[in-house]
């Protein structure tokens, strides 16, 4: 799952990611950080077979969980299947189908949104 | 050897065989050539791309009291109307005259919204003669109640098009789409096999009065395209770039807003998307032939959009099937490609077309005149004012600081030599980062001492032998106010400031009177 995980200010020097990992059976990818000395947040990739203990655990310890629901939407009235968005996306969420209709992956989606500021037909969107 | 009146009469029989291009393309690799000549009597291709030289002409009727229309807007966007008194020419790439909408609703929008049959504002003025009055008007059109509205584009379906790589270390907007820093991506924008002019590359068949699918809708190619260029290096007999061009006609009161579009380039301007499809008649084996290229024969250079120059250094060659298959390798590293134009649009219009013509519907046209196939080629426009080269302005004297020296040292060096940015370098005058007065002012409100500890690292940088247009925009885009000018050996010449380029284009503009 993906997940935004607040840090307040207390938090940020406390090693509560290290724990996690060392602890539980999850493996964690960090897909976009931003922390500075007045905490901050982190978005992460959370799987495994511990991924809900080990949620537990963090929360827990005082850092903030709030699951992704972003979701990535295109509009099929108003994409023309161009294409243009597939090689933008980072994670390669957006694929090319075998009919060439030019399809979107939900759940692959980190919500950088990129790609709707790159769609000429403003097609796509993220929403929260 | 067939004739089109032959072809035609089966058309009109039922008796016809019609493939798309990506069909025959396997029917010569399995049957052979002779036979595919024979058994097929028309090819259909297809295309549906990003085509920034496009318009229509609309005349909207005249008023009572009549008005010469001098300027006119739809919906904002400004179209041409120095063509008599009520007819005007409404361009794909005119951004909205309200800047907060700019490109993002430009001539390609009004262009769709009238085909969706859309009202549109039309605001015109006038200066009024003995014989057209008025002077100014408001009122809403729409498709429906406009005389004529014919889309006439100069320059469309590009024969082959370079595909856009970017080597720079910053994401460009371009025509060819966002460009990810440091070769982070290919985009590429011809439908390849299926496109019309690489299924006949040599204008055996496509002239002036070829009828075409054009947005839905029966057109007409006029003639050459502007920039029609015939001297192309080829390569299994098509262009490796931008080639050949058609100049186009249609009726937009017929077309189908699927198969047109407006859109906009992020960051660089409005555009249409016009979906074309021409038949080819198979007159003989040579042309049978020629329609059966595959998207692996057809040579696709990939070219640097960072240099921002006319002409382009090629990065590397490669094929339609390979950019269609995801990625390219360039130097080891695999690339993510996206086309530009929708392959799977430009496939519907090779098979609406093919049904057209089954049905009976859709007849074809013997050209007037071919287009041209060789001895054409756009020369490029010269500028009596020569581009002043960055080492050509004169710059203050070189001031530099060291990373270690001390902030009050360097906010007095600025004072006294009065300057806003001083280039920070090592022993070898290489560059290290940059410091503004803003920097020092906030350094020293923070009671830091080292200038190491405040001066910026990322910097944007001048080379000598740049034209001063290009960091004009530079400045323009990074909201600066100067670059440190950087020679081929990497080391610190000088500093160019925005101030440095207005008093030269002043200068300039005093000389040229302008
Ligand atoms: S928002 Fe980002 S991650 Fe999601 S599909 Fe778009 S480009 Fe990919
Ligand atoms: S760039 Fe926009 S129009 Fe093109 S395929 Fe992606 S979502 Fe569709």
């Amino acid at each position: 799952m993906k997940a935004w995980l607040k840090f307040s200010p207390e938090m940020v020097n406390k090693a509560v990611i290290t724990d996690l990992i060392k602890n539980y059976d999850v493996s964690f990818n960090i897909l976009r950080a931003d922390i500075n000395p007045k905490g901050g947040k982190m978005l992460i990739e959370i799987n495994g077979s511990e991924a809900e203990k080990g949620i537990e655990y963090i929360e827990k310890a005082g850092i903030d969980v709030s699951p992704v629901k972003r979701v990535v939407k295109k509009d099929t009235d108003l994409c023309i299947d161009c294409g243009a968005c597939v090689s933008i996306c980072p994670v390669k969420a957006i694929v090319v189908e075998e009919d060439w209709t030019v399809d979107v992956n939900d759940t692959e989606c980190v919500g950088c949104k990129l790609c709707t500021y790159s769609c000429p037909t403003k097609a796509i969107k993220v929403v929260e | 050897m067939k004739t089109i009146e032959e072809i035609n009469q089966r058309i009109k029989d039922g008796d016809a065989v019609v493939v798309t291009a990506a069909e025959m393309t396997q029917i010569v690799n399995e049957n052979g050539v002779d036979k595919a000549a024979n058994d097929i009597d028309v090819v259909t291709t297809g295309t549906f791309g990003a085509m920034c030289s496009s318009g229509a002409f609309l005349n909207f009727g005249h008023t009572d009291p009549p008005i010469k229309m001098t300027k006119t807007y739809l919906n904002g966007v400004e179209a041409y109307s120095g063509i008599a008194a009520v007819d005007s020419y409404i361009g794909a790439t005119q951004p909205s005259r309200i800047p907060e909408i700019g490109i993002d609703y430009g001539g390609a929008h009004v262009i769709e919204d009238l085909i969706r049959g859309k009202d549109i504002e039309l605001i015109a003025s006038s200066y009024g003669t003995d014989c057209y009055p008025l002077t100014e008007l408001k009122t809403h059109i729409n498709i429906e109640n406009l005389n004529e509205a014919i889309m006439v584009n100069p320059r469309n379906c590009y024969q082959n098009y370079a595909a856009a790589i970017n080597t720079t270390d910053e994401t460009i907007y371009t025509y060819m789409g966002t460009l990810l820093p440091n070769m982070g991506n290919v985009s590429f924008s011809s439908a390849g096999a299926l496109s019309p002019l690489l299924n006949d590359p040599y204008f055996q068949t496509i002239g002036m009065g070829t009828k075409i699918f054009m947005c839905g809708a029966e057109g007409y190619v006029i003639g050459e395209g502007t920039q029609h260029n015939t001297e192309v290096q080829r390569k299994n007999g098509v262009p490796v770039n931008g080639a050949g061009t058609l100049m186009l006609k249609g009726d937009m009161k017929q077309m189908d807003p699927e198969y047109v579009r407006g859109a906009t380039m992020p960051k660089y301007g409005s555009t249409l998307y016009v979906g074309l499809g021409i038949p080819i008649p198979i007159l003989n084996n040579d042309i049978a032939q020629r329609t059966a290229i595959s998207d692996e024969d057809i040579v696709c250079q990939i070219m640097d959009y960072g240099t921002p120059k006319r002409s382009k250094p090629v990065v590397i060659e490669s094929n339609y099937k390979q950019l269609r298959s995801g990625s390219v390798e360039i130097d080891g590293v695999e690339i993510e490609t996206s086309p530009l134009s929708s392959y799977k649009k430009a496939l519907e219009i090779a098979l609406e077309l093919k049904s057209w013509i089954n049905k009976g519907d859709f007849l074809l046209t013997n050209p007037v005149k071919l287009l041209k196939s060789e001895g054409s080629s756009p020369r490029p426009l010269s500028i009596r004012r020569q581009t002043v080269l960055v080492n050509e302005i004169k710059s203050k004297p070189l001031i530099t600081a060291n990373p270690t020296d001390d902030i009050r040292d360097v906010a007095k060096r600025m004072v006294q030599n009065s300057i806003n940015h001083l280039p920070v370098v090592d022993a070898d005058q290489k560059l290290l980062g940059i410091v503004t007065s803003w920097d020092i002012a906030n350094a020293v409100a923070k009671g830091k001492n080292m200038l190491k500890d405040v001066m910026t690292k990322k910097v944007v940088i001048a080379r000598e032998d740049e034209p001063v247009d290009v960091i004009a925009r530079r400045i323009d885009k990074h909201e600066i106010s100067g670059l440190p000018i950087i020679s081929k050996n990497n080391r610190v010449m000088g500093m160019i400031t925005a101030e440095d380029i207005s008093r030269l284009m002043c200068a300039r503009n005093l000389k040229d009177g302008v």
